[in-house]
């Protein structure tokens, strides 16, 4: 490299002090125009690149900032301002490890300074609720919610009204009084909300992650697909095809809190109905029923306001265990998102899944929760930028490696509730109508009988449901109109 | 003037809290930087879904980035006038980035002024901003006049009050002025926003309006919306204009504009500076993007101008 010139040098600080200067007035573009000019004279000065990472750390670039303060830190290993700017880029980045450790750099060689010590100590905290949030998902050995439940220490006023759980178990008129409760928009007391929560775990700890379930030849058999707190709809599914009952058996496929605005009233009836008739009616995991979703989608407030965020804990092991798959009459096999990212998993590669976790982001447990059928052949990157995007081909070679004859998944709104795609091969059911009070579709459940297997399709409006305050997503919806 | 013929005005003043509130959640989860914003909404905010977070950043930032181009272009030899303004933070934001126009008006109803000249009263930060060491803030329980921005009640429906307050506020009609409207328009019955449309292409020499505000209401989507904010008691009277992006031009050059422009959410969020849409984007991932469609294909932005140098005001 040629050696900078002594006027090449005069002409590169003079840009610098006129970069300088619009960064003072904020004008962070022109400053880095002209911390580019002093650069291009004098590729030397950590200190141009430095400034310019700052420039570009005020205009959220960081990307272009990390480069520019390692840089500047390449050339001078002692050059403290550069550990700085590069640990500003990587929080933004949210690479917090490798922030910590430029943080630390600053502190040892500037003890004295308090706001580096205060980053540090900043940064310090979140590194390590990270790692605490990481051992505490993938780790069950620790304390579980369930086991500090105190039953026995909540009673029952003499005003609640509600139903009750007898002899602490559920029964029909158990199921029959809840509905009609929270069609009133009353809520079910939390001593037996929280009963239902522990049998259900206890329930699901013993379940398989892969379901096999047995339809006799002459019974029906009923699928549905996302529910998403839409409790009134829920309603109309079972005024439209029946109540669940051990002739009447449903399998509803996941996602069914968040958005709407019932999702507590759907969980507990569906959770009270899998309790009351465990081997008529099934449910398993959607990639909703996951701490992420949750916090972003509304159930965890709802949770909160409704009972407390202690339960919303318990919730989170709970749907931790939900089976990820069923396989009916080891005919047809259905998951909430859809198939793999590689051809070679079998129903056995399924069953060996370790499910008891937060869904993680790759691998059959992931794209079992978040892969959507695709038109064309082959595989492509999901649009949802986790699981996969899985073409006819894939499918077909799926079930015939499997013995099966088609599968059944949820996960995406369809105009008319339902599609069948993939010559058949490929059926995705959605049953909550009028998504989030705004995409205007119908909702689906699938009918098949033990013999045939063969799906028929029925479809729905939504229906009315109460204005509550907060009406969570229209009410959002109709503030971006405000 | 019946109230009944405008339906509950307590519903359309109360479309300002809402935005508010959604404003805050979604600074507060970095969607974008306002400092000044806390300050009129002391409250932890609700959690919203990430596509409202997202909705209300494109809104913000488009609107900010426009008004941005406008001080610029005229080099602050100009006015912006925010109709029906809420508790938006603009004036300070634009302030802290170094864009002061010669004068800032907001004009809304006298409850929403009352609580926002209390608000400012009670923040220095707010309160700095306005002030200078040659001008005296003068206010009352409604209006305040402070250095360069202004904060006046008015109801927009009636012009005769709308020119009065513009010109207790010193209005000049020949410098370049930005108009905003978020959401106001389509509160007002079509007569009413027409001769407002009306009366500023007239009265002012140069003349830029913003309108931001649902569109293409004509489907599924818009029969939902409207019934459910009927139910809220906000009456869209305004709806017609909203039918397409046509509509939305139209109005403004029926009223002697001599052009508009619109676009819907999904376009201009293409047009938004990439970096910062990276950015956003990793802020909350969408679980879908169907939803995110639907929401962005019934809002737009529509620039109107009297003044064609005001057609390169775009993003």
């Amino acid at each position: 490299m040629a050696k900078c010139s002594e006027d090449k040098k005069e002409e590169a600080e003079v840009h610098k002090l006129k970069a300088n200067e619009f960064f003072q007035k904020q004008n962070y573009d022109k400053a880095i125009e002209f911390y580019s000019k002093a650069i291009e004279c004098n590729s030397e000065e950590p200190i141009y690149y430095g400034n310019r990472s700052f420039a570009y750390l005020r205009m959220e670039c960081f990307g272009y900032a990390l480069e520019d303060a390692t840089k500047a830190i390449e050339m001078d290993k002692s050059y403290v301002k550069g550990y700085y700017r590069r640990a500003s880029a990587y929080m933004s980045l949210g690479k917090y490890k490798m922030a910590l450790k430029d943080y630390e750099t600053v502190v040892k060689v500037r003890p004295s300074d308090k706001d580096a010590k205060l980053k540090f100590t900043e940064c310090q905290k979140i590194v390590q609720q990270m790692l605490f949030q990481k051992a505490i998902a993938v780790d069950d050995d620790k304390k579980s919610v369930a086991d500090s439940i105190n039953l026995d220490a909540m009673t029952i006023e003499d005003n609640y009204d509600g139903p009750a759980l007898e002899d602490g178990k559920v029964t029909e008129k158990f199921m029959l009084d809840l509905m009609e409760y929270y069609k009133a928009q009353k809520k079910l007391h939390k001593k037996y909300a929280y009963k239902i929560l522990l049998d259900i775990k206890a329930y699901f700890t013993k379940q398989p992650t892969l379901v096999d379930v047995h339809i006799p030849d002459d019974s029906k058999f009923t699928v549905c697909g996302d529910i998403h707190g839409q409790f009134y709809d829920l309603m109309n599914i079972f005024k439209l095809n029946g109540l669940p009952s051990p002739s009447n058996p449903y399998l509803f496929n996941g996602d069914f809190v968040d958005r709407g605005s019932f999702s507590i009233e759907c969980i507990f009836t569906l959770f009270g109905y899998k309790l009351l008739y465990p081997n008529h009616f099934w449910m398993s995991r959607g990639n909703h029923e996951s701490v992420t979703m949750n916090q972003m989608y509304g159930f965890e407030g709802e949770v909160k306001s409704k009972y407390s965020s202690q339960m919303g804990d318990l919730f989170t092991e709970v749907y931790n265990w939900l089976p990820l798959c069923h396989c009916l009459n080891k005919r047809v096999l259905v998951m909430h998102g859809g198939l793999f990212s590689s051809d070679t998993v079998t129903l056995d590669d399924i069953r060996k899944t370790e499910r008891n976790r937060q869904p993680p982001e790759e691998g059959i447990m992931c794209e079992l929760l978040w892969s959507d059928p695709m038109p064309g052949p082959g595989r492509a990157p999901s649009k949802r930028g986790v699981g996969t995007q899985f073409g006819p081909d894939v499918t077909k070679r799926f079930l015939d490696n499997n013995n099966l004859d088609y599968i059944i998944r949820s996960h995406e709104v369809k105009d008319d509730g339902y599609e069948v795609s993939h010559g058949g091969l490929c059926i995705t059911v959605f049953s909550a109508p009028n998504y989030c009070d705004t995409m205007g579709n119908k909702g689906a459940f699938i009918n098949l009988q033990g013999d045939t297997m063969e799906p028929k399709y029925v479809t729905y409006s939504a229906v009315e449901h109460p204005p509550v305050k907060p009406m969570a997503y229209a009410n959002s919806l109709l503030r971006l109109f405000s | 003037m019946m109230a009944a013929e405008y339906g509950s005005d307590d519903g359309v003043i109360a479309t300002n809290d809402d935005a508010t509130s959604c404003k805050a959640c979604a600074v507060s989860l970095g969607y974008w930087k306002d400092p000044y914003l806390p300050h009129v909404y002391p409250a932890a905010p609700d959690r919203r879904p990430p596509e409202i977070n997202r909705g209300f950043y494109a809104r913000t930032h488009s609107i900010f980035l426009l008004i941005q181009k406008f001080i610029q272009v005229t080099k602050g030899d100009c006015q912006i006038v925010n109709l029906g303004a809420g508790f938006d933070t603009l004036f300070w934001r634009l302030k802290s980035a170094g864009h002061t126009p010669v004068r800032f008006i907001e004009l809304d109803f006298s409850e929403v002024t009352a609580k926002k000249t209390h608000y400012i009263q009670r923040s220095k930060a707010l309160l700095q901003a306005i002030s200078d060491d040659d001008y005296d803030i003068k206010l009352n329980r409604n209006n305040l006049h402070g250095f360069r921005y202004k904060l006046m009640s008015t109801d927009l429906r009636v012009l005769s009050e709308v020119e009065a307050k513009l010109e207790e506020s010193e209005i000049d009609y020949s410098l370049p002025t930005a108009f905003i409207a978020e959401c106001v328009l389509v509160y007002m019955c079509p007569t009413k926003s027409s001769q407002l449309l009306n009366w500023i292409a007239k009265k002012f020499k140069s003349a830029f309006f913003i309108n931001y505000e649902m569109v293409n209401l004509g489907d599924r989507f818009g029969e939902v919306m409207l019934s459910n904010l009927r139910s809220r008691h906000c009456d869209l009277q305004g709806a017609a204009a909203c039918a397409t992006l046509q509509s939305q031009e139209d109005r403004f050059v029926q009223e002697g504009w001599a052009g508009a422009e619109a676009t819907d959410m999904m376009g201009l969020w293409e047009r938004l500076p990439r970096a910062d849409v990276s950015r956003v984007m990793r802020l909350e991932m969408l679980d879908e993007n169907e939803l995110l469609t639907q929401l962005f294909s019934h809002y737009c932005i529509t620039t109107a101008w009297t003044d064609t140098r005001w057609t390169e005001i775009t993003l």
